[in-house]
């Protein structure tokens, strides 16, 4: 059964310079208990998916069309008051400026209680033996003591591992993360991942892991959604998009995977930056970019469709499917390019076939 | 480029459910000074805030050649020592065109939300915004045709029932040629 199914989700921003289309078409669903990745470069689009979901996106934004179907119900179509029972009950996010879920005059088990009372309807006592309970499982140590803490008196990563309880504390079956350890620093960072994993599994919860890391979402995810410039551009499940990459932005992405917690300039490796959503260019919006663009590509958006040769226009259950002219057929050349994946001392090499192949893994 | 997370059009409440409130100072405002210039419309009749309002188009050359996206620039000004709001049609404050074609594009690209906005000026305020015709028409969801060489006009007018009429509106003329 899908817990989560987005279909046709555009969310625009109507401001001065333009519109901006923040969100264009997007699809996918979420099964439970999955941990669905998503990346892409900073502005594609990542968090006002996420946010959308929520249905936290407020003036000038506007979530224009799509329906967000949650548990068989459009949560666009629900009442104030019922997106409220299911924000931070069914459906909780730790956001990407985690620091401010924490409220710094109040104490954090305080917090956590609350949270806890408001939707479970937990009397005092059983609240604080909850968050009590939650802060040991999150690996807080001496969760008795820490409970009266303020958040100054926590470290980065404890107030992240605080949000992380918060989060879970009503047990969610979907639990959005937006880049949840970019502050944090490397040694860190792995620990909240795998702690999300871990007390993921455990529950039973539903991730959308959102990331800049292709590397991050290869440790956590099982499938992963790649977007550009508000738009899908490949979905996959993750050994495929390794593997066997379809899209040329996702080869420029898997070029520049830093391992887990090297911080050193990601996605540097594609030349350029994406064009500002107010004003795409023409036709494929990566081809100003794309080192296999051709002319059809400046006057021709492409669809995205499976990559099995029919394609197949995707639906939210696609598995595979990729938005590159290549897959439709219009492209002359065709896609180039070779793909090593080194894994230890056992260096696997799988190319894209059928043209000439060019030497080493970083195509440009 | 604008973040969701550094913006006001993301939701923050109380509760422990939605993002922290920011300082108020740091979020930028959309309209103008918003309220203010709101509060004025009570004041200015549309006739007049319609007088204070100029709009002009203007690009650095007038022959470009063919292929080369031509960048304009779109200057609108408020002439009153007081704020200013021009009712619009939608949230679309204003458009740019192409040979009388909105956005270059002989598809709808999207349907606005069929509610009415206004477009805040502040005193004297001067707005400039910057934008480039990639000297192609869009002609279907998904397809664009690149022009031939000729003359064309770029125009760009607030987002009234009659810009032109209003005199919220300007153009001017490109000549694409030949390399
Ligand atoms: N308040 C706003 N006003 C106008 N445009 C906005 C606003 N908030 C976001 N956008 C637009 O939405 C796009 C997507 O923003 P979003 O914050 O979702 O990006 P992101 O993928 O999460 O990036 P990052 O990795 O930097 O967090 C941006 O490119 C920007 O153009
Ligand atoms: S459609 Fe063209 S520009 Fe876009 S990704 Fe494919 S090859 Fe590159
Ligand atoms: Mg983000």
């Amino acid at each position: 059964m899908t817990l989560l199914e987005v279909n046709d989700l555009t969310v625009r921003f109507y401001t001065q310079e333009g519109v901006v289309t923040a969100v264009d078409d997007l699809s996918y669903r979420i099964d439970p208990g999955e941990k669905f990745g998503v990346v892409g470069e900073s502005g594609a689009g990542k968090s006002v998916t996420a946010l959308s979901l929520m249905r936290l996106i407020d003036n000038p934004g506007r979530i224009e069309s799509g329906e967000i179907m949650f548990k068989g119900q459009n949560l666009l179509e629900l009442s104030e008051s019922e997106i409220r029972s299911i924000r931070g009950n069914e459906i909780s996010m730790i956001f990407q400026d985690a620091q401010t879920a924490l409220n710094p005059v109040y104490t954090v088990g305080e917090q956590i209680s609350e949270a806890i009372r408001h939707h479970l309807d937990y009397d005092n006592e059983e609240a604080k033996a909850r968050t009590i309970q939650l802060l040991d499982q999150v690996g807080i140590p001496e969760p008795e003591t820490r409970y009266s803490d303020y958040p100054h008196e926590f470290s980065g990563g404890m107030q992240q591992r605080a949000v992380i309880a918060m989060a879970l504390s009503c047990d969610p079956d979907l639990l959005l993360c937006d880049e949840p350890t970019t502050a944090l620093d490397v040694t860190i960072e792995t620990q909240i991942l795998d702690l999300i994993e871990s007390l993921a599994d455990e529950t039973d919860t539903a991730v959308q892991l959102i990331t800049h890391d292709l590397g991050v979402i290869a440790d956590v995810c099982d499938r992963v959604m790649v977007m550009y410039a508000g738009k899908p551009v490949e979905k996959a499940p993750v050994e495929e998009l390794y593997y066997d990459p379809k899209h040329p932005y996702t080869v420029g992405l898997m070029s520049s995977i830093p391992r887990v917690g090297d911080r050193r300039d990601r996605l540097q490796t594609i030349p350029g930056t994406m064009p500002d959503l107010v004003e795409l260019p023409p036709g494929c919006s990566f081809h100003p970019r794309c080192p296999f663009a051709e002319e059809a590509c400046t006057r021709i958006e492409p669809e995205l469709v499976t990559v099995d040769g029919s394609a197949t226009t995707a639906t939210a259950d696609t598995e595979r499917a990729a938005a590159c002219l290549e897959y439709t057929g219009e492209l002359e050349d065709g896609l180039d390019y070779e793909v090593h994946v080194t894994d230890g001392h056992d260096p696997i090499s799988q190319s894209n076939a059928d043209h000439r192949s060019e030497e080493p893994d970083n195509v440009h | 480029m604008r973040r969701i997370y550094e913006s006001n059009a993301l939701r923050r409440e109380d509760g422990p459910f939605t993002p922290g409130e920011q300082e108020e100072s740091s979020r930028p405002r959309r309209n103008g000074d918003g309220d203010a210039s709101r509060f004025s419309r009570l004041l200015v009749p549309d006739r007049l805030a319609e007088l204070s309002i100029s709009v002009s188009v203007s690009t650095d050359r007038e022959t470009y050649p063919v292929g080369a996206p031509i960048p304009f620039t779109v200057t609108m000004k408020n002439a009153m020592p007081f704020s200013v709001s021009i009712p619009t049609v939608s949230p679309i404050l204003w458009n740019w065109s192409v040979d009388g074609v909105t956005e270059a594009s002989r598809v709808r690209l999207r349907d606005p939300p069929d509610e009415p906005d206004v477009f805040g000026f502040t005193r004297g305020e001067r707005k400039q915004f910057q934008k480039r015709w990639p000297q192609a028409f869009r002609v279907s969801d998904r397809e664009w045709e690149y022009v031939s060489p000729g003359t064309y006009t770029i125009g760009a007018g607030l987002n009234v029932a009659d810009p032109v009429g209003s005199g919220l509106y300007d153009e001017t003329i490109v000549e694409i040629v030949d390399r």
